[in-house]
């Protein structure tokens, strides 16, 4: 099945856009956010602390509904759905 | 009533919303948090639209680092408070406006009296703890709050309404860490001119607001896109606060 990951402003720099990833039925979201961001290391400790959890501030969203970071390790993912994770942008 | 100067200056934007709509804007008094990136292109424009009554404020003294976006600020006012610098360019834009610059840095002790008696504030500032508060002010003062944040060519805006809509800390809970952060001039002109484009629509009860959807900005794809959002029932700020009469600007 296939996911399609959507990543905004300071992460799309260092992970790009609009990925279609091939996943297992059961795969997590955080688990399959944990797997891409791995591919460029600024790009994972952007997004991941260093106890491998989201940062706090990190957004997750999930077919344009909002995933709690406390939730996100156990939701899993289906064929379909787009994913969408940014970062509060603080600039003025 | 209108001076046949001023007639003649808004003659263009009152075919747009006649003489009702440019009374609202002369009655109108916008509150700018912030002279920098974002503050410069909101102030100018709704100094150049007629907002009758704009209060900027600003902690700063203008560095020649900022002279990339800010774009109130000219080579000659570096050293210069931008307070300063905001006002007189301002009142040099539109003299018959009426703008007041304050030159402090906002914090809980002052924030309520700075707004005052405000029709809307516009989160023109480079850090969440002041949009926090100030997302709690125009909560607590039932008005709206215009969000903007920007990042190297990156931006976002949306309109908060207490009450109806998400307020700031419904769509980011925590604040991101604080950096020096790239930013090229065009970004927050882009995401600051669609923050005064909201001020104007809502002081003028016409169009869509950007209530509820956050607007994105990618400038190095030339791409806009919105992600909707919803009210967090359980938010710390507007948790409780329930809808009032938000739409008293309307027509």
């Amino acid at each position: 099945m296939t996911v399609k990951i959507r990543f905004f402003a300071r992460f799309r720099e260092l992970l790009g856009t609009d990925i279609m990833s091939d996943v297992v039925a059961g795969t997590m979201f955080t688990s399959l956010i944990t797997t891409i961001a791995k591919k460029n290391p600024e790009g994972y400790t952007a997004i991941f602390n260093e106890k491998g959890a989201f940062h706090e501030f990190v957004i997750l969203m999930k077919n344009g509904k909002r995933i709690d970071i406390a939730d996100a390790a156990k939701t899993p993912v289906a064929d379909g759905d787009e994913i969408a994770v940014f970062p509060p942008v603080a600039g003025g | 009533m209108f001076s046949e100067r001023e007639r003649e200056r808004y003659k263009r934007q009152m075919i747009l919303f006649g003489d009702e709509g440019q009374e609202r804007l002369k009655k109108a008094h916008i509150f700018i948090a912030g002279a920098g990136g974002l503050g410069s292109p909101v102030s100018l424009y709704l100094a150049v639209a007629g907002v009758g009554t704009i209060t900027i404020v600003d902690m700063d003294v203008v560095d020649q680092t900022n002279l990339n976006r800010q774009i109130l600020h000219f080579d000659r006012d570096i050293g210069r408070k931008k307070t300063t610098s905001a006002k007189e360019k301002l009142r040099e834009i539109n003299p018959d406006i009426t703008v007041h610059a304050i030159d402090v840095k906002i914090d809980e002790t002052n924030a309520a009296d700075l707004v005052g008696k405000a029709d809307g504030i516009v989160d023109a500032m480079d850090n969440y703890p002041t949009r926090y508060l100030l997302n709690d002010l125009a909560i607590a003062k039932q008005i709206p709050f215009f969000h903007g944040g920007i990042r190297g060519f990156y931006g976002q805006a949306t309109t908060i309404i207490p009450g109806t809509t998400p307020c700031l800390k419904c769509i980011f809970p925590k604040a991101p860490p604080k950096e020096v952060f790239p930013v090229v001039g065009v970004t927050p002109g882009i995401i600051g001119t669609v923050q005064a484009n909201e001020v104007l629509k809502y002081v003028l009860g016409i169009g869509e607001l950007l209530t509820g959807r956050l607007f994105i900005w990618d400038g190095m794809q030339a791409h806009a896109e919105e992600i909707c959002m919803e009210r967090n029932p359980y938010c710390e700020a507007c948790g409780g606060v329930a809808k009032k009469t938000t739409a008293g600007k309307k027509k």
